[in-house]
């Protein structure tokens, strides 16, 4: 009798103390979505906007604890074959699209060969592998794969591989279906209105399938073209979230001062972003290798990060970030150095036969910057005066986006271009498009526009995306990264630290490694 | 009493006049007081005005604002005048040939105006300088392409109005040609506005410049005092002396213009001279 | 012909005239457009991350780009003429009603600013004049080209740091409160609330040409003929200023008033890029840079309609003011 009244009292206990009671429903998040993003269908763009609202809309099969392993979403469980030919996924039960319809294997199977294969950016080489999939219930879908593809499990989050509603895109024109203005998901929130140029609201899913969330009543995305007054709407607690950047980290070196907002580079472990330049390696003076190699040598990587970045950044080692030392792809190379080597720069070019003329000038040329922000025209700045010093002369040009791209990208009209990519959770994903021969495609853009040729290193990073071995593709990438320190068609500057800007009372929003782009069901506001 | 007696007499322009003096002297006198390239990087980033050896400061990079502008003042002041110069020139012509004679010439030139007043002005500089890429050149133009219109609206309406007056009928009874009483009849009792509207014009050549560097649209390789405000608005609340300071020296010379322009108008306008 | 037939007329004629203005300031545009370099699916694919020349090339004959320019121009044309201002590709929605919906906003700032910068400029313009070179004329003109001179988003700055920060009396930015989502009288009051800073940094800006403008206007009308005729004939200082200098002083000042007016539309880019004020400035300037060619030339077509309209309202006024001022 005893016994049970101690057991009872136990958990009762236990019950009075669990933290439910501190999370708190309810409240309003409001967070910048800057620039507006051009549409909400994330199946049909990965432009970064598109991932702050859409991941709360829509689901994917899978989400990324903060170590990055794979956490379930839609699917509460998957296995891999041994042979890594087939890969089975058990869905949550009881799921609903927010127009009331159940979602069932079908959806997956549609969405994945239907949509994200023929029309996702990314989609195509990521599921590259998918031959079919099998749907033998509405809970379980069967992946069958042709080759191994390890790095297809990674790009599964809500953001990358979202999942879409087959019954109200099955024959029609997926690119013009009424889904990308009026999106119909599984997620947390619900899409209730777009106010182009001012903001998107999205209402709570009350039939949401996981018990007991989303905490906040609502999601307010908020635009706010300017940057200086962005800052000002965080400091007076208009919004409470600022991700990517949307605070210039100049006003973050001033707010994490203040104790009613907090900083934080975490969330971004998926995105892994790279400040670099490509050079067209088919023109002089960037055809030759020891130039490319002296420029690496005389950017001074910490300065950019000190005093444009003021402080957030790492300078780069390799072709490849070292985000990627977890899944040990990741080695460090020669020719990244984080400061200056202004007389081994100027012995290359000496060697390169670039001899100074009468003004001390070697070779000129036009550095193109991307026109996303004021710290890239900084960069530009400093580049100029860094190359002007071993006699290159550079002449900066800045463009509005349009005309970046087509000069670059279609017209190839550039000698060098400053430029970030984001490397993603996988380098078949984001770094293999930089430098295989297959991705040399005119009129692409953020593609291999160096338009850079190397049939060893073409078969080395095939091997990379089909080999399951883990050693074996530490050694794969290991001789890419040498392959490509010495060549340097792309110059990596500095891997960038996005930041997270917070009001302190918004709790639990990052707390998987999609970050900003995950779907803040846990997410609430403190009062 | 003669021109410059008058011109000396308000207090206010000569006071213009020396500011725009000391202005043009720097502008001139950069590469003496300032011989390094203004771009280049000399010191310590974000140093506040009076430490390490800079005068007004560094910005982000290191570089001294107060080189940057002595330097600007050249770009800065030619922009101003050139654009402005061709815009009034251009106005005052088209606007008064429109307003003197009516009819269809005026009919002509007045809608040629609204065309060009239909797309929004700084949109439509925007558009200009976007089509043909940021440089000095591109903004001159867009800005005198933009500037013109207002003027021979301007100029338009002082000439229909003046054209009817009676001291404009006697000229014609006398049988004086028309070029002539445009230029020495007309013209003369409408310099008013125009030398105010121009005065302010350059101003606003200046500010526009200023205005398309800060939506990113500036010139990136020559040094100007749009450029330095807008290399330094991002830093606006951390570093204030980066964008203050060019500002300061738009304002001055921007007030130094308009005083001298105000002197000459009060000194042009004879019965002004009474008051 | 009578005064008031005579007006009818012209009225009539300038109507007719509008048409092949506004035509040709269409067709104007059209081509200048075009010369910028990248089309609306450079954009797309730029903010999609990447696309296959072969997606590109869907959408190009989907927005109808692959079309010669001429046959692309008689499209635009044709829809215009039935009213229909065509679709933007890239928000998916028409253009017509992306302008309706950043128009009440920008109306609601614009004749806002023009209203106080005017009212004012015509006061502060008057003080001057009336005080010629005192210390007052001196300030007032000071004052007003110093707020001319000042970058813009400096002043919105600013007053965003010190009104909305320190003091706490307004919101920094946005046309309303988003986690409120007000209703009815609280939602006008709400927005009022928004629009007070906007109006105050874009007035100071254009009080300087008003105030400028009507005071040499004024100085100049005193100095004129008929004052000297109307004071030998005995009327009182107060009287002429008000009802004789006052009324021809104002010509240009209307003029400029009209030009502005006629501007109306563009908004101001700067002050609702600083104040995230949704006005049609801003959308203009996003489908340059997005090349969204048919939302652009849909606000330079409703922009080109009301410059004539302004344009010939400002000039019957004038003959209004001045009988002596032809018309027609």
């Amino acid at each position: 009798m005893l016994a049970r009244i101690v057991t009872a009292a136990t958990f009762l206990l236990s019950l009075a103390s669990t933290p439910l009671l501190a999370q708190q429903a309810g409240g309003t998040l409001v967070l910048i979505a800057q620039p507006e993003p051009p549409t909400l269908a994330s199946y049909l763009s990965t432009s970064g906007p598109i991932g702050l609202v859409a991941p709360k809309i829509y689901n994917g099969l899978l989400d990324y604890d903060l170590d990055l392993n794979p956490i379930g979403e839609l699917a509460r469980d998957h296995q891999i074959s041994d042979d890594g030919l087939t890969v089975t996924f058990q869905l949550e039960e009881g799921v609903l699209w927010h127009d009331g319809e159940p979602f069932t294997s079908e959806d997956v199977r549609f969405t994945i060969m239907e949509v994200l294969k023929q029309f996702h950016p990314r989609g195509p080489s990521s599921f590259r592998e998918v031959s079919s999939i099998d749907t033998p219930d509405p809970l379980t879908a069967v992946f069958n794969l042709e080759r191994p593809a390890p790095y297809m499990i990674r790009a599964l989050s809500a953001y990358e591989s979202p999942m879409v509603p087959k019954h109200l895109l099955e024959g029609k024109d997926i690119r013009e279906a009424d889904l990308a203005s009026n999106p119909v998901g599984t997620g947390p929130f619900r899409f209730v209105e777009w106010k182009k140029g001012q903001y998107i609201r999205l209402d709570r899913n009350e039939d949401y399938w996981k018990e007991g969330y989303p905490l906040l009543d609502r999601i307010v995305a908020r635009v706010i073209p300017d940057a200086s007054t962005r800052t000002a709407a965080m400091e007076n607690g208009e919004v409470h979230y600022g991700a990517f950047g949307a605070i210039p980290n100049v006003d973050v070196v001033r707010l994490r001062e203040d104790e009613s907002i907090g900083v934080t580079t975490d969330g971004y472990a998926m995105i892994n972003p790279m400040a670099l330049l490509e050079f067209d390696t088919t023109r002089p003076p960037f055809d030759s290798e020891a130039v490319r190699q002296a420029v690496s040598l005389v950017v001074d990587r910490q300065f950019l990060i000190d005093n444009i970045w003021f402080g957030y950044g790492k300078p780069a080692t390799s072709a490849l970030s070292s985000n990627y030392e977890p899944l040990g792809l990741y080695v460090a190379t020669d020719n990244y150095p984080a400061t200056p080597n202004v007389e081994a720069a100027v012995a290359l070019l000496d060697e390169a036969g670039l001899a100074a003329d009468a003004d001390g000038v070697r070779a000129s040329a036009v550095l193109d910057l991307i026109p996303y922000g004021e710290e890239w025209r900084r960069a530009g700045e400093y580049m100029k005066q860094a190359l002007g010093d071993v006699g290159i002369e550079l002449e900066l040009r800045y463009e509005d986006v349009p005309t970046w791209l087509k000069r670059v990208y279609t017209d190839y009209d550039f000698a060098i271009n400053m430029n970030y990519f984001y490397q993603l959770p996988d380098p078949v994903i984001g770094v293999h498009r930089h430098y295989s021969s297959d991705q040399i495609r005119q009129g692409t853009p953020f593609v291999n526009a160096s338009r850079y040729s190397n049939p060893e290193l073409d078969e080395l990073l095939v091997a990379g995306s089909i080999t399951e071995d883990e050693q074996e593709r530490a050694g794969i990438y290991e001789r890419v990264q040498g392959i490509l320190a010495e060549d340097l068609p792309v110059v990596n500057l500095f891997e960038m630290q996005f930041l997270t800007v917070y009001n302190e009372k918004l709790k639990d929003h990052t707390v998987t490694a999609t970050g900003p782009y995950s779907s803040f069901d846990r997410a609430y506001l403190e009062e | 009493m003669s021109f410059w007696r008058r011109f000396a007499r308000n207090r206010s322009a000569l006071l213009g006049l020396a500011i725009l003096a000391v202005v043009i002297l720097i502008a001139l006198g950069a590469s003496l007081l300032f011989p390094e390239d203004p771009f280049r990087l000399v010191g310590r980033p974000m140093s506040a005005p009076g430490s390490n050896d800079f005068l007004l400061g560094s910005d982000t990079l290191g570089r001294d604002v107060a080189a940057g502008i002595a330097h600007g003042a050249r770009v800065s002041l030619l922009i101003g005048l050139l654009a402005t110069t061709v815009a009034v020139a251009l106005g005052v012509v088209l606007g008064g040939i429109a307003g003197y004679f009516g009819g269809w010439i005026d009919d002509l030139v007045m809608r040629v105006t609204e065309m060009f007043q239909t797309i929004p002005s700084f949109l439509f500089a925007i558009l200009l300088v976007a089509i043909m890429k940021p440089s000095i050149q591109s903004i001159v133009i867009a800005i005198s392409v933009v500037s013109w219109p207002a003027v021979a609206r301007l100029v338009r309406g002082e000439f229909t109005a003046l054209r009817n007056r009676e001291f404009v009928q006697a000229c014609h009874i006398v049988g004086m040609g028309d070029l002539r009483i445009m230029l020495r009849e007309i013209l003369p009792n409408c310099l008013s506005p125009i030398i105010v509207t121009g005065s302010l014009m350059v101003a606003t050549a200046i500010l526009i410049e200023s205005g398309l560097s800060f939506l990113g649209l500036g010139d990136p390789n020559v040094i100007s005092w749009g450029f330095q405000i807008g290399a330094g608005r991002t830093v606006l609340r951390s570093a204030w002396w980066v964008c203050t300071f060019p500002g300061i020296a738009i304002l001055l010379t921007v007030l130094a213009i308009n005083l001298v322009g105000e002197g000459l108008n009060d000194a042009l306008n004879p019965r002004l001279r009474e008051r | 012909m009578t005064l008031a037939a005579r007006r009818v007329r012209y009225v009539l004629k300038r109507l007719l005239q509008a048409v092949p203005v506004v035509l040709a300031i269409v067709v104007v545009n059209f081509f200048l457009l075009q010369l910028a370099e990248g089309d609306a699916v450079d954009v797309l694919a730029g903010e999609a991350g990447s696309a296959t020349p072969e997606y590109m090339a869907q959408l190009r004959e989907k927005f109808g780009l692959d079309q010669p320019l001429v046959v692309q121009l008689a499209v635009y044309v044709k829809n215009m003429l039935m009213l229909d201002l065509g679709y933007s590709f890239r928000h998916d929605m028409p253009v017509a009603q992306l302008v309706l919906d950043r128009l009440v906003p920008t109306l609601l700032l614009m004749v806002c600013t023009i209203l106080v910068a005017v009212g004012l400029g015509i006061v502060l313009g008057l003080l001057a004049a009336s005080g010629l070179n005192t210390w007052r004329d001196n300030l007032i003109s000071v004052f007003a080209l110093v707020s001319y001179a000042t970058p813009l988003f400096w002043v919105g700055l600013m007053m965003i740091v010190v009104f909305s920060l320190n003091l706490g009396w307004f919101p920094t930015s946005g046309m309303e409160n988003v986690a409120m989502f007000h209703e009815g009288w609280d939602r006008v009051k709400d927005i009022a609330h928004h629009l007070v800073m906007p109006v105050i940094t874009l007035s100071l800006f254009y009080l300087a040409l008003y105030t400028r403008l009507m005071r040499a206007s004024m100085l100049e009308q005193a100095g004129m003929d008929y004052v000297t005729t109307a004071r030998a004939k005995g009327l009182t200082e107060r009287r002429i200023v008000f009802v004789h200098i006052l009324r021809n002083a104002l010509l240009p000042v209307l003029t400029m008033a009209g030009v502005q007016i006629g501007a109306l539309i563009g908004g101001s880019v700067i002050v609702e890029s600083v104040f995230a004020w949704p006005g049609l400035g801003m959308l203009a300037f996003e489908a340059l840079f997005a090349r969204d060619l048919n939302l652009l030339l849909g606000i330079f077509l409703l922009s080109a309609l009301l410059v004539v309209a302004i344009n010939l309202v400002i000039d019957l006024l004038y003959s209004f003011l001045d009988p002596r001022i032809e018309v027609g």
